[in-house]
């Protein structure tokens, strides 16, 4: 072709043609690691595990990686979701004739016994369970793992705090299989918080082989690489861009079904379903609404949004003024615009906030005493001296995409009753630190408790010594009613108190009472095996490919 | 005065795009300033029940994700973006005015005025190392975020253009002989900078301006865009952009491509009004074109 014959039209035309031939390779070996190897599965996500530490990091990616590469001593049993037939989740409600009231079975230990007065568990571990490292586990793997919450305290500190633990010598090795947990007091949660995800059993053999005098507890080597019983190891991580995971032949339950993980970093939400629609990637992380809703009819995509235990509210610092006034928290709630917020932002994939623990939970109460009402709320303004409005701050996190648009939804509504809102975007990074300082008037929180416990679920965020408690919300009846449900094995009890403290913290508000957002699953319309955890991550080992 | 309309006419017509330019800088102030009687809702007011939809009567350019009507923010938005390039550009014109034409004027000088020169010259320099957008998101980050902050950053990552300027113009003006007239008759050194120095240095600094008034409203547009700017909702078409972001991947293209195309047609403004005083600052370069 001469240069005289060189067009704009024909140079454009090459150009684009070049271009596109040149990404072809790159999303056809995509492809083919997506859909053409059943071997592989590829999960586009907002982030890679910063640390495999459960100890230190509670990131996102660290959530699915420590659930691939560990195992903890038992599982709630599984059963098929109500509202989504080809999904499967875990059976946490309250059986009065089950062992410690719940419905599981054994992953590591392949018995237990639970003294009547909860105050003493025995387990009895599985013989010739190999670690990724080729260790046997022994009930010294489960000491270690206990002894290392405790000398380090740091999430482990909650664990055995909440567990009833007192001392590092309430864990004691009864045989080479047999372990025991005794505790002081009763406590209700000395079954029910062994399922829970950062309660993963470590190789002691290993860890003490790679621990040093200034690094007894081998953090170095678990925050980077695994040693564990679970389904897969760690074949590869670099930061930022992927970690990749092999199925381990020597699984105690047997191969997984999926041979290699790629665990993709995608930051961008809108990037990750242009991956999965284009077969890129079996599963997207992490989508907003709108993009949930607009992959549904995307041929071989499935998404399917189950109810979950994700919470979402705005604290109201009761240490800082307007907030101390309990008339002053109620009015916020009346002039939340919360059907504007579930249509607009939420498009229906998330129910209102009508209780202070999740809905999925036994023993949640629900009803909340608020409805979208200005003239109420404009009422309980002046009727705590501020019929004048005040002006405020709400902190919101630069990272979620459906914190801002609540927050101008939320000031929009709230000028109505002549509150004045000021909006801080905090960026994502500091975000945590924001929230944890309990300097702010308002902010923004995401979280879900991981047990299945209405003490659990109180006590994190309404005991008034909570380091989780970050609207400074103190009630020494509510603290009162937390402590009768940790110090009994009696149900009724409990869900009597809870029933209590539950209708005292709606009534006196330290929340803005935002939503329970469902949690989504999008894939590859092949991938079965799909179960909710109440730790809202997935296990790689559910999954096969047809 | 009317020879200097009539060159500036010529010029225009011989350059119809710095025609384009200049229509569009007047447009974009005669919106700013008359932007609530255009705007036919509240620009910060939202409506969920009408969020997302598409450019239809009576939303000119469709709603955000929020409700707000798209074509009032964007009307709204020069307000916000104006305000801040013009006061942070006239700010480092200030700044690097002054602290060229001391840089300029003791040049070379004896030892206190010589070794001030140097060290005016080497902070600029430090400060120019720094990528712009970098050191501006720095500035946010210490003096926090709001209006007042952006106009500092916008202030400081300008301040050294007109600072070089200045002086490379004070550098030859200090040795025309009006200048040493003046200094002969006993002037003091700021009355010859301000009477003399300055004054003739200006035309350069004009054209500078003009263009650096496009670029502050691209700086603090950016700004706001990674969420550094203004806050929440306040119309500005860089933090429009970011909020209206995610939504392109669904399809609602509008809350993004608009205030997008506000802002190009407005930078693009000014750089064409900053390439005509160029030309009309240098009488060689317009007779040149006149000619042509």
């Amino acid at each position: 072709m001469k240069i005289d014959d060189l067009t704009r039209r024909t140079f454009l035309n090459k150009s684009i043609a070049m271009s596109s031939m040149a990404l072809v390779p790159n999303l056809m070996s995509q492809a083919a690691l997506a859909g053409g190897h059943a071997g592989t599965m590829v999960i586009a996500a907002p982030a890679t595990p910063q640390s495999l530490d459960c100890e230190y990091d509670v990131s996102l990616g660290t959530f699915e990686a420590v659930a691939a590469l560990y195992d903890g001593l038992v599982e709630f049993e599984k059963m098929p979701d109500a509202s989504v037939p080809t999904a499967q989740r875990e059976d946490t409600a309250y059986y009065a004739d089950k062992v410690g009231g719940v419905n599981m079975k054994g992953k590591l230990a392949e018995s237990w016994e639970l003294q009547p007065d909860a105050k003493r568990i025995v387990f009895k571990l599985r013989e010739g369970v190999m670690s990724n490292w080729g260790n046997e586990l022994t009930a010294e793997d489960v000491k270690w793992t206990w002894d290392r919450k405790f000398g380090l305290a740091a999430i482990g500190g909650f664990y055995t705090k909440v567990s009833g633990l007192s001392r590092p010598e309430d864990v004691r090795v009864e045989g080479k299989y047999t372990i025991s947990f005794n505790l002081d007091n009763p406590n209700p949660l000395i079954l029910k918080i062994h399922p829970n995800l950062y309660n993963p059993i470590y190789d002691s053999t290993k860890c003490k082989e790679v621990a040093t005098d200034d690094d007894p507890w081998a953090k170095g080597f678990i925050e980077n690489d695994s040693a564990g019983f679970g389904p897969y190891r760690l074949e590869s991580m670099a930061r930022g861009q992927q970690a990749v995971f092999a199925a381990r032949e020597d699984y105690w339950q047997g191969k997984p079904a999926i041979d290699r993980i790629i665990f993709k970093e995608v930051p961008t939400s809108a990037s990750r379903v242009q991956l999965l629609q284009g077969g890129a990637v079996d599963i997207a992380q992490y989508l907003q609404p709108l993009e949930i809703k607009g992959l549904k009819g995307v041929p071989n995509v499935a998404v399917e949004t189950v109810p979950a235990s994700f919470m979402i509210w705005i604290e109201l610092n009761a240490k800082m003024a307007p907030f101390d006034n309990v008339d002053i928290r109620r009015a916020m709630n009346y002039a939340f615009p919360m059907e504007d917020v579930m249509s607009s932002v939420y498009q229906g994939l998330a129910s209102p906030l009508d209780g202070c623990m999740p809905n999925i939970y036994p023993g949640f109460i629900g009803g909340s005493p608020y409805s979208y009402d200005p003239a109420k709320a404009k009422e309980l303004l002046a009727k705590a001296g501020f019929s004048d409005g005040f002006e405020s701050t709400l902190s919101y996190n630069a990272g979620d995409p459906v914190q801002e648009p609540i927050a101008i939804l939320y000031q929009s509504a709230l000028r109505e009753i002549g509150v004045n809102l000021n909006l801080e975007k905090v960026p994502a990074g500091s975000f945590y630190n924001a929230v944890s300082q309990r300097e702010k008037a308002m902010i923004f929180y995401v979280d879900s408790p991981w047990c299945p416990d209405p003490g659990y679920s109180m006590t994190l965020y309404f005991d008034s010594e909570s380091f989780v408690n970050y609207s400074n919300y103190v009630n020494s009846e509510v603290d009162g009613l937390l402590k009768i449900a940790a110090e009994t094995a009696d149900e009724g009890v409990r869900l009597d108190a809870m029933g209590k403290a539950q209708e005292i913290v709606m009534d006196e508000a330290p929340w803005t009472f935002v939503a329970y957002p469902n949690y989504t699953m999008a894939r590859n319309s092949n991938l079965n095996g799909w179960t909710y955890y109440t730790s809202n991550n997935i296990r790689f080992q559910d999954f096969d490919k047809s | 005065m009317t020879g200097k309309f009539n060159l500036f006419f010529r010029v225009l017509k011989k350059r119809p795009d710095f025609m384009l330019g200049y229509i569009i800088v007047f447009l974009i102030i005669i919106i700013a300033i008359f932007a609530p009687l255009f705007a036919p809702f509240d620009p910060i007011k939202s409506d969920a029940k009408n969020y997302l939809k598409a450019p239809q009567w009576p939303y000119l350019m469709g709603t955000d994700a929020t409700g707000m009507d798209v074509f009032s923010r964007v009307l709204y938005a020069p307000r916000v973006d104006l305000a801040i390039a013009l006061l942070g550009t006239l700010l480092s014109a200030v700044l690097g005015v002054i602290l060229g034409a001391i840089a300029g004027f003791y040049d070379g000088s004896g030892k206190v005025a010589g070794f001030g020169s140097a060290f005016i010259m080497r902070s600029a320099d430090v400060v120019q190392a720094f990528p712009v957008f970098v050191f501006a998101i720095a500035v946010v980050a210490v003096l926090g975020q709001s209006i007042q902050s952006l106009v500092m950053a916008i202030a400081f990552v300008n301040a050294p253009i007109y600072l070089r300027l200045m002086r490379s113009q004070c550098l030859s003006i200090r040795r025309m002989r009006y200048v040493e007239a003046a200094y002969l008759a006993g002037t003091s050194d700021i009355k010859i900078i301000l009477a003399h120095v300055i004054p003739n240095s200006i035309a350069p600094l004009l054209a500078q301006l003009s263009v650096n008034i496009g670029w502050a409203i691209l700086l603090t547009s950016a700004l706001s865009f990674i969420g550094a700017g203004v806050e929440a909702p306040t119309p500005e078409w860089g933090s429009m952009i970011s909020m209206g972001f995610q939504n392109i991947v669904t399809g609602h293209w509008w809350p993004s491509i608009f205030p997008g195309l506000a802002l190009a047609v407005t930078v693009l403004g000014f750089a064409l009004v900053g390439s005509s005083i160029e030309i009309l600052a240098d009488p060689v370069r317009t007779r040149k074109l006149l000619l042509s």
